[in-house]
């Protein structure tokens, strides 16, 4: 009778020779649930209710926002009656809509950037763990990590001053390029860390035997290896997408008028007056992300179902 | 995936894409299509270049938005406003962009003007644009920081004093003396200075019979010894418009420019519940200027721009939006007649005009800046 | 998988340039991040051993020194610090005591078609703009506002709710924008976990709390760093938050580095301000990667059952 150990070690092997899935891989399909959950104790029921009472708070503001958007008044903040004007006002109004513009641009090409860089650091990282430079690159994208977003901004916009002035680079005192370029920077590492952690997983002697059968690099990335990461790219291009839609801090540093994006306009009303067309247009962008996650959502759990991930891949891409 | 092979692949089931590339191929399409539509209406309104825009970095509902409109549709260019809450902070960031900040037209305070002149920031005016600037009155062109009018044409003037909710202060209140009293007392807590390290400099050298524009070691001690040891723990926040305060009740007594001040009084449920005082030793007289900026990617937009609000039923337009004096001829009469609600708030009597100091930037404006730095972190403990 | 002793010379070729290819693929985002990151960070750190000259030059080099440190290690800096720091630690283990349950329940006691759905009902506020929804709870808290009135109403308090624009405030801000990254993590470690551990030590009658304490908690221990990891730098260098929230009372250091850029046009102290940020969050981590690794050890050690001790005959039983 072997003693029980403790030992994190010990579970960490069982996690990781079951790929860390669920257990009884293959064989048999899904076992009716364990009976663990057949008497729920009073614990189960406060947790159950601990979890609840957490989501409703992490909805809270959210609702309140929603809520607000109808509101007719002047000030988002007294209330003043029921009514879609907010929505009229927010649509109808020059400077809005182009901040939208100028932040959903942003978004798609500061995605576009970090996805290609971060792909293909992330595949270089899984395939490559040993090699010399494995240990610098990951220190770098684990500063871009633990630096403050203020601290980061202060450094770039004298930094683009610099390249449009003094090199005469003119291309950095294009709004929409610095902004692209600024965005890009935190994503492209948390896409290199996503891609890395689905691509950790999988074998080389695939690609290993499409170049044992001659075939190109390009080739092989587009047949062999790009199919394999494709969840992971889309994931970490989505969350490009959203981290560049919400950044605020550094936008607002490097911003050039005339490429104001929506969370700098949001900023600015904050020290004047807040509108209700603010949370007009914040329920408005919160529908469309929803739409493009369900969108994704529908993707991933394609690929899911043929890959056999377990509920939490999502998450666990997410995370890496 | 090979196309055309012969050779049948041993792959496991999963490498069989489920999503066909052609369907992902289609998806990026689509995505890039959307960026590049949004790229097309982007350019050709608020581009970031000369392209028919004209962007404006000024203060806080300082326009009224029928103005604007009214300006883009009989003139042309798309107007986009940014806006600040103190001069600090425009000057800051003209200076940090070094000209590449893509403003057309900024709104520096008088005082300013001279030391932005000599920084290089502003681009010279050329007047034969700006016919209406005839209308404006002659006391306000031509003066000591802007002789000839080289670089800057008024847009409004106004001066500074207080606000409060007559429910929650019981006596009434004529002096910045009694501002500083009620800070410490009835609005501890509750009270709100502008962002400007300068006028709540002013508020202080004024209450104690010190002349505003001193540039005394001992009295600039002074003041922040009392700042930053007798208010620092009673201010609630630091706000440049506590126009939308006053509307709210959210505070009991908040420093505020009189445009803003009767703004916010307007709105509120009960304007009665609220008193602006201009109070009885003085207080900073200010004049807002319309000015270029050096670098401006439409300067001839910006030029349209100026000379459109100086014409007489705009500027009354503005007057009745902002309530500040814009000081073009005959506008207080035109703004009685228009039955502008307040007016007390807007046109100050000579008695009250006799007492307003005309603000100047001297060797104190370094010490007034490191004092409010101190005053913000003093007024967490 | 080995690779094949007796392979052509051209597969072997082939195999060279195979890895040469992969390792390639970093240097793009390694120049990137250097030219973009590194660079302007160095720049900055260059300004901070300067100094402003006058009123309207931001800074010069001319004389190199370390007084902007000194000047920004002031009492009033340092006390912003304390602050933050002190918002950073509380709000930190906040949303771990907070999210814990939550990530426990959303990974062991609900179905995976449930976990998925609670997934995204996590992650929907997230989506929502930070700034937008720190506006939510501005409007919420306000003295005017309908929780005041609400409460008032109700006679659980006497006069308007006060809490605006104080530090509470911001803790209360920061714990709520920072929650949904501690229960990734968090969720991710709890949902790896082998339950059969679990299973066995129930079998071997330890009760829940010991099983708890000695299985779940230590197998969650990575999720539970890195989302400590994950709140506390972010929320060190907050600017949004406290501005929204905090008014005057509630200032943070990000505010005041922000602060000497935006208005005081003091580059030098302002990097300064921010160098020192920046070693202030490198340090806490360091320190508290020390300090667990340590924990870790002696937990280790305590509780190691040494097996060749009690199973000579059939040797080391791993």
């Amino acid at each position: 009778m072997t003693g029980l150990r403790t030992d994190a070690g010990v579970a960490g092997a069982v996690a990781a020779r079951s790929g860390g899935e669920r257990p009884s891989p293959g064989a048999a399909p899904d076992a009716p649930p364990v009976p663990r959950r057949r008497r729920r104790s009073p614990t189960d029921v406060l947790i159950a209710i601990w979890g609840v009472l957490g989501l409703l708070f992490l909805f809270f503001p959210v609702l309140v926002i929603i809520v607000y958007s109808f509101n007719t008044g002047r000030q988002l903040r007294s209330w003043d009656g029921f009514g879609f004007s907010s929505y009229e006002n927010a649509l109808g109004n020059p400077t809005i809509v182009a901040t939208i513009q100028v932040s959903i641009l942003a978004a798609a090409g500061s995605a576009v950037v970090s996805t290609i860089l971060g792909s293909l650091a992330g595949v270089a990282l899984a395939r490559r763990p040993s090699a010399r430079w494995v240990g610098w690159l990951t220190l770098l994208l684990g500063l871009i990590m633990v630096t403050p977003e203020i601290v980061n901004a202060v450094s770039l916009l004298p930094w683009f001053v610099d390249l449009s002035n003094t090199w005469h680079l003119s291309i950095f005192a294009i709004g929409q390029v610095r902004l692209i370029v600024a965005h890009s920077l935190f994503s492209c590492a948390v896409v290199t860390f996503i891609v890395r952690a689905r691509m950790a997983g999988v074998d080389e002697s695939l690609e290993e035997a499409a170049a044992d059968l001659g075939a190109p690099p390009v080739r092989r990335f587009l047949d062999i290896t790009f199919p394999l990461m494709r969840p992971a790219v889309i994931s970490g291009a989505l969350l490009s997408f959203t981290l560049s839609l919400d950044n605020t801090v550094l936008s607002s540093f490097v911003s050039v008028a005339g490429s104001t994006p929506w969370p700098v306009y949001v900023f600015a009303s904050l020290r004047s007056t807040l509108r209700p067309e603010i949370a007009a247009v914040s329920t408005l962008m919160l529908g469309l992300t929803l739409v493009a996650l369900a969108l994704v959502g529908l993707v991933l759990r394609r690929a899911q179902k043929t890959t056999g991930d377990s509920g939490g891949g999502l998450a666990a891409t997410l995370v890496g | 995936m090979p196309e055309s092979s012969d050779v049948r692949l041993l792959l496991p089931a999963s490498m069989t894409a489920r999503v066909s590339r052609r369907l992902f191929l289609g998806g990026l399409l689509g995505a890039g299509a959307t960026a590049a539509l949004a790229a097309c209406s982007t350019g050709s309104g608020s581009g970031s270049g000369g392209s028919g825009g004209l962007n404006i970095y000024t203060w806080g509902e300082y326009d009224d938005p029928d103005v604007l409109s009214a300006f883009t549709k009989e003139v042309g260019p798309k107007i986009t406003i940014d806006s600040y809450g103190s001069n600090q902070e425009m000057i800051a960031k003209l200076v940090a962009a070094a000209g590449t900040s893509g403003y057309d037209i900024c709104l520096p305070t008088h005082q300013y003007i001279p030391q932005m002149a000599a920084s290089d920031l502003l681009e010279e005016l050329d007047l034969d644009k700006i016919p209406n600037f005839e209308n404006v009155d002659p006391a306000y062109i031509d003066q000591s920081f802007d002789p000839g009018n080289r670089y800057s044409v008024p847009k409004a003037w106004g001066s500074t004093g207080y606000a409060y909710d007559t429910t929650a202060v019981g006596r009434e209140l004529t002096s910045w003396a009694d501002f500083w009293d009620v800070a410490q007392n009835e609005a501890s807590g509750s009270l709100s200075l502008l962002e400007d390290p300068g006028e709540i400099a002013y508020a202080y050298f004024f209450a104690n019979g010190i002349d505003p524009l001193t540039t005394d070691e001992g009295h600039l001690e002074e003041y922040r010894a009392f700042i930053t040891e007798k208010i620092a723990p009673h201010v609630q926040t630091f706000e440049s418009y506590p126009g939308a305060s006053i509307t709210n009740n959210a505070r009991v007594l908040a420093q505020a420019f009189n445009g803003d001040a009767r703004a916010g009084i307007l709105e509120n449920e009960d304007p009665s519940r609220w008193r602006y005082v201009t109070p009885s030793e003085g207080g900073n007289l200010w004049q807002d200027n319309w000015a270029i900026v050096k670098g401006a990617p439409n300067p001839d937009a910006a030029h349209d721009f100026i000379n459109y609000v100086l014409d007489p039923e705009v500027s009354l337009a503005e007057l009745l939006y902002i309530g500040y004096n814009t000081g073009l001829k005959g506008i207080e009469e035109a703004a009685v007649a228009a039955g502008a609600e307040l007016p007390e708030l807007i046109f100050f009597t000579p008695e009250q005009t006799a007492k307003l100091v005309f603000a100047e930037l001297n060797d104190a404006e370094q010490a007034y800046v490191d004092i409010y730095d101190e005053l913000t972190a003093a007024a967490g403990q | 998988m080995a690779a094949d002793p007796v392979a052509a010379p051209a597969v072997r070729q082939s195999r060279r340039r195979l890895r040469w290819s992969v390792g390639m693929l970093a240097l793009p985002i390694g120049a990137w991040l250097i030219f973009f990151f590194i660079v302007p960070f160095g720049l900055i750190l260059w300004y901070s051993f300067g100094e402003k000259p006058s009123l309207y030059v931001t800074h010069s080099n001319d004389v190199l020194s370390l007084d902007r440190y000194l000047e920004a290690v002031s009492p009033a800096f340092l006390q912003t610090f304390g602050r933050t720091l002190e918002i950073s630690v509380v709000g930190t283990v906040l949303c771990l005591l907070i999210a814990f349950p939550m990530a426990y329940w959303m990974a062991t006691k609900l179905s995976p078609s449930r976990q998925g759905l609670v997934l995204a009902l996590v992650l929907i506020p997230y989506w929502t703009n930070f700034l937008v929804r720190t506006i939510g709870w501005q409007i919420t808290l306000s003295p005017e506002g309908f929780l005041s009135e609400g409460l008032q109403a109700l006679g659980l308090r006497d006069g308007p709710l006060e809490v605006l624009y104080t530090m509470p405030a911001v803790q209360l801000g920061v714990v709520y924008n920072y929650l949904p990254l501690m229960i990734l993590p968090l969720y991710v470690a709890l949902e790896r976990m082998d339950h059969r551990l679990l299973e066995a030590s129930r079998d071997l009658g330890a009760n829940a709390v010991e099983s708890f304490r000695r299985v779940t908690l230590p197998l969650a221990l990575p999720g539970i760093a890195a989302g400590m990891l994950l709140v506390f730098v972010p929320l060190m260098g907050d600017y949004i938050t406290p501005s929204v929230l905090g008014g005057a009372q509630g200032g943070m250091v990000g505010q005041m580095v922000a602060g000497q850029f935006n208005r005081a046009q003091n580059w030098a102290l302002g990097s300064a301000m921010a160098v020192i940020l920046m070693l202030a969050i490198l340090a806490v981590v360091v320190l508290f990667v020390l300090v667990a690794r340590l924990f870790g050890f002696v937990v280790r050690r305590v509780q190691h059952v040494d097996l060749t001790a009690v199973l000579p005959a059939q040797g080391a039983a791993r």
